[in-house]
């Protein structure tokens, strides 16, 4: 992989991750008054932020790495659900829903 | 400084320190080495575009495609400081400590941030973030390391759990944050994106899903706004 040798790792991070995520702080606050909270450009940025990081979840859940590879789609997915369902219920907590996904997954794993 | 680096050991800090574990754990399980991992946390101290580039490097997409990816997804952060900016600045204005506390802006020094500065007086404010945010980093550069140095160890049911931390804490998180139709929609057409493109490469998954799922949200929600209207 590209990124085996830490040195090159390293560069990527701050040219790929740290710049690309920083220059929108220093923008915010240079020069961010102009883009207003609710205008079309705002709503345009979060639909595609929100979707953009969906994204990355829903692969990170459909085509999946490392020791996940081995489960079912169906406890992948079940998980999920499980989580979201007991967020909803348990007083929107957030911890509750994760617990809930893992012990599901656990499950899941266990008798499998 | 230290009543903020207090406000850090918190609730949000330990569902931060929870979701660095998992971040640490997905560093391992990509075979991404660990001081640049932590860096990341440190440098970019965003957990979406930390796991937009992970997950990116180790599909083999093209580092431009990575760098506009989460580009994109960073864009968020630019209305959360200007948001947050007139709170964290005193009476005269100093670019340089701005463009310093703009870097610890992220999703729980903002929500911490907007609901506790407030009701500090003006001239503590810019101590209490600098507490705040070095507290929550540290607290995170501590997660991403055990979550590291937990994969390696763990039996592999665990390893499987500690690498699902990352998605399910994520899309709880969004399900929280989805307060109108556009976010619900920009949610939905992301999540389904993923096996729809998985195929693709280049980044042209994430292109798809994340710029086309999220501008067709964009697009619906104002027409039923209008419609509304």
């Amino acid at each position: 992989m590209i990124y085996d040798n830490a040195w090159v790792a390293a560069a990527i991070v701050i040219f790929v991750g740290f710049l690309p995520t920083e220059i929108w702080r220093w923008l915010a606050v240079l020069a961010g008054r102009r883009v207003e909270e609710g205008s079309e450009l705002f709503l345009w940025i979060k639909g595609v932020a929100t979707a953009l990081l969906a994204a990355v979840v829903g692969r990170l859940v459909f085509v999946p790495t490392g020791p996940l590879v081995d489960l079912p789609l169906s406890i992948r997915l079940g998980a999920i659900a499980a989580g979201v369902v007991a967020f909803l219920l348990v007083r929107r907590s957030v911890l509750a829903g994760v617990v809930m996904a893992e012990l599901v997954l656990l499950a899941g794993i266990w008798w499998g | 400084m230290l009543s903020g680096a207090r406000a850090a050991l918190s609730v949000p800090g330990l569902v931060l320190f929870a979701s660095y574990l998992g971040f640490g754990g997905l560093l391992f399980g990509m075979g991404f080495p660990l001081l640049p991992g932590l860096l990341s946390t440190l440098l970019i101290w965003a957990l979406p575009a930390q796991v937009i580039l992970v997950g990116g490097l180790a599909s083999g997409t093209a580092l431009p495609a990575i760098a506009l990816a989460v580009g994109l997804s960073s864009i968020r952060l630019l209305p959360m400081v200007v948001a947050i900016a007139p709170y964290v600045r005193g009476r005269r204005r100093n670019t340089w400590a701005e463009l310093l506390c703009a870097h610890y802006v992220a999703m729980t020094v903002w929500v911490e941030g907007s609901r506790l500065l407030p009701h500090l007086p003006a001239e503590g404010r810019l101590a209490f973030t600098l507490g705040l945010g070095n507290g929550l980093i540290g607290i995170s550069l501590c997660g991403t390391l055990v979550g590291y140095l937990l994969a390696g160890e763990l039996p592999l049911p665990l390893a499987a759990a500690l690498l699902f931390l990352t998605p399910a804490s994520f899309t709880i998180l969004m399900v929280r944050g989805s307060r109108t139709a556009l976010d619900w929609l920009a949610l939905g057409f992301g999540l389904a994106s993923a096996p729809l493109v998985a195929g693709l490469g280049g980044g042209m998954d994430l292109m798809i899903g994340g710029v086309g799922g999220g501008t067709l949200a964009y697009l619906i929600a104002r027409w039923l706004r209008r419609r509304a209207a």
